[in-house]
């Protein structure tokens, strides 16, 4: 008896009785539903932190600089050297000074905007257009000119989308608006990333009275090498510093590595907890195979006496469990295919500014099919193995 | 060549609670390739473990069995499920179908478990089926036949195989006298064609059309002769009360 008619005989007792095999598969259904769903949920979170960090830009670095433990100092210069000698690896490099003070446009006072001190090559490196008017320039950094661009919030709430030309105070320091950036999030809002202002770094860090700058972003030629990069810059640093206290360097890639390390640990902890209902699947289908064979007993009885050796009646009993569990894990899969579509859809609705899209992985898909089957041998076995065992003569006289 | 089954002081032993009960005590018989033979007795007297000794179904306690020559003491679990599927065909008194399979699957089931490829064995359980003049019913389930035309479905698959020797148990034992008298003359006509039959039954109007009959009283073998022996339908203790045939 080959392999496929005991498959074709298993599909057959099966499709016999359809409302039983349902009930018996349906707690494999739920689980394997249920981990396609999280897993795919996981997925989506993890794209959606990415997307969100791509944003603020996984190519770059960020360099501190601390100065704790040593006297000596970095200079601009030294930075923008290390950068340029190093151009295999790093790409642009921007001094950003974070300024202080408080925003007034005509009368109003905004607490919330984000205004940062950068060199004219800020935009290019982080990729922000400019909308209206000029972005900042290389003599803006040489005469400290008190020229800023500003986010599309700030265009759209104060200026009525005229923005350019308008002056606008920094600790009582007057600016001219000299651009305004494209819209960077689908909303503006308050507190938001439209919500900013750029001014050229040396202007900042005079009105800072901050000496030497102490922040810079770097990009990197290639992302994938970002460690590498963070490396260098590290080991540069250190040449100067001769302290690894004096200075911190960080990477957008490695915080998202770690967010995604996080968003994994819950997704695992989640979906274990749904395989726990393939676990109570795989007894279901225990149950119903022992009631199975107690039914059939007399046909087991007939087919040993025909001549079914053992194993032969072991493997079909077998083969049905992992049928109908595996059956179960199709059903289970298509289910879960059909709820993520269903949850992303409703994501949508409830969550419109974060936008996860629930996506099943491949990978889950093929664990949990592979899983369903696995519990139907494993769960089948001893039902299949008292099969096996009856006594032919016994079985032969049961009722 | 010796014969095709062989009894050498067969025992056989149960534990029943405390007492041992011996279902077969001390059974020596010879079976010929060829023969018709009835083995008949009373519930208890031991023909049922005779019939499950024969069909491989069980083994001796002690003493031995030999199937064409074989000992079939000796075999595991998996020579005797290869030894029923090659040597006897079973025909029993429930029928004992497989409901939920067509007629010509049934029959096919011992050619399954045999390896035998799909193609011949369709082809074999068909020439079986229409052997026993079921030919027309081929796709039908057992339920929707007869009680005789599922007794001769039993046949059909009993022979399908080929086997050495065909062994009914109380083949008739379900059926009215009419159907009952048919399955019989089939069972002569497969002695006619060169099979082995070995028939267990109770009745001894029905042992009286094999050819010779071997009588079984309390595990023993009583009478062991020709069939038309009036010796061979009474027991002893039943002639003694001057009781006859039943």
């Amino acid at each position: 008896m080959s392999l496929l008619e005991t498959f074709q005989l298993a599909l057959k007792n099966i499709l016999g009785s359809k409302m039983r095999t349902f009930l018996t598969m349906l707690g494999i259904i739920i689980g394997v539903c249920a981990v396609i769903v999280i897993v795919g949920l996981g997925n989506g979170m993890q794209g959606y932190i990415e997307s969100q960090f791509e944003d603020m830009g996984t190519d770059s670095l960020t360099v501190m600089i601390v100065g704790r433990g040593s006297s000596r100092s970095v200079s601009e210069e030294q930075m923008y050297e290390m950068v340029e000698e190093n151009s295999d690896l790093l790409k642009q490099i921007s001094p950003t000074v974070a300024m202080v003070g408080i925003l007034k446009i005509g009368s109003d006072s905004i607490t919330t905007t984000t205004m940062t001190g950068v060199s004219e090559d800020y935009f290019s490196m982080k990729g922000y257009e400019v909308v209206q008017g000029r972005g900042l320039q290389y003599t803006d950094m040489e005469n400290r000119q008190r020229v800023c661009v500003i986010g599309q919030y700030l265009n759209m709430a104060y200026f009525g989308g005229n923005a350019v030309g308008q002056p606008l105070k920094i600790g009582g320091n007057t600016f001219t608006i000299v651009g305004v950036m494209d819209q960077q999030s689908s909303e503006l809002e308050e507190g938001g990333t439209d919500d900013c202002v750029y001014l050229p770094y040396t202007t900042a860090s005079r009105l800072n009275y901050t000496g030497t700058i102490s922040s810079y972003t770097i990009t990197v030629q290639d992302k994938d090498r970002v460690t590498e990069a963070k490396t260098l810059v590290e080991s540069e640093l250190y040449a100067i510093f001769e302290d690894d206290d004096a200075y911190t360097v960080t990477s957008m890639a490695e915080m998202l590595d770690t967010m995604n390390e996080m968003v994994n640990v819950i997704i695992y902890v989640l979906a274990a907890i749904a395989a726990i209902s393939l676990v109570v699947g795989g007894i279901g289908i225990m149950n119903i195979m022992l009631v199975s064979v107690t039914e059939r007993t007399r046909e087991i009885g007939i087919r040993k006496a025909l001549g079914a050796r053992e194993s032969v009646i072991m493997r079909q009993f077998v083969i049905e469990a992992a049928t109908t569990s595996s059956l179960g894990g199709i059903l289970g899969i298509l289910l879960g295919y059909g709820l993520s579509s269903v949850a992303t859809v409703v994501i949508a609705r409830i969550m419109p500014d974060t936008p996860i899209t629930v996506s099943p992985s491949l990978l889950a898909v093929v664990v949990a099919f592979g899983v369903s089957t696995g519990i139907g041998i494993v769960f089948g076995y001893i039902p299949a193995k008292k099969a096996a065992n009856l006594n032919p003569i016994d079985a032969l006289h049961y009722d | 060549m010796g014969p095709l089954i062989e009894f050498r002081h067969v025992c056989k032993t149960y534990q029943m609670g405390d007492t041992l009960i011996r279902a077969a005590n001390d059974i020596s018989m010879k079976i010929e390739r060829g023969e018709f033979v009835a083995i008949v007795g009373q519930s208890g007297s031991g023909k049922s473990t005779c019939m499950n000794i024969i069909g491989c179904l069980d083994v001796p306690t002690s003493g031995t069995y030999l199937l064409d020559g074989q000992d079939v003491g000796q075999m595991n679990k998996n020579q005797l499920a290869a030894i029923r599927n090659k040597m006897l065909g079973f025909i029993f008194q429930q029928y004992n179908l497989l409901p939920k399979l067509t007629l010509l699957e049934n029959v096919e089931v011992p050619l399954m478990y045999a390896g035998v490829p799909k193609a011949e064995r369709r082809e074999r359980a068909k020439v079986a089926l229409e052997l026993v003049g079921l030919g027309d019913k081929l796709r039908h389930k057992p339920m929707q036949l007869s009680g005789g035309q599922q007794q001769r479905v039993s046949i059909a698959r009993a022979l399908a195989g080929e086997p050495a020797v065909i062994l009914a148990d109380e083949p008739t034992g379900a059926l009215d006298s009419r159907t009952g008298r048919e399955v019989l003359a089939m069972l002569q006509e497969l002695h006619a064609a060169g099979n082995t039959v070995v028939l267990i039954t109770h009745d001894n109007s029905i042992a009286v059309q094999a050819q010779r009959i071997i009588r079984l009283e309390d595990g023993r073998v009583i009478y062991d002769g020709d069939a038309s022996a009036p010796e061979a339908v009474v027991t002893p203790n039943q002639a003694g009360k001057g009781m006859g045939v039943k």
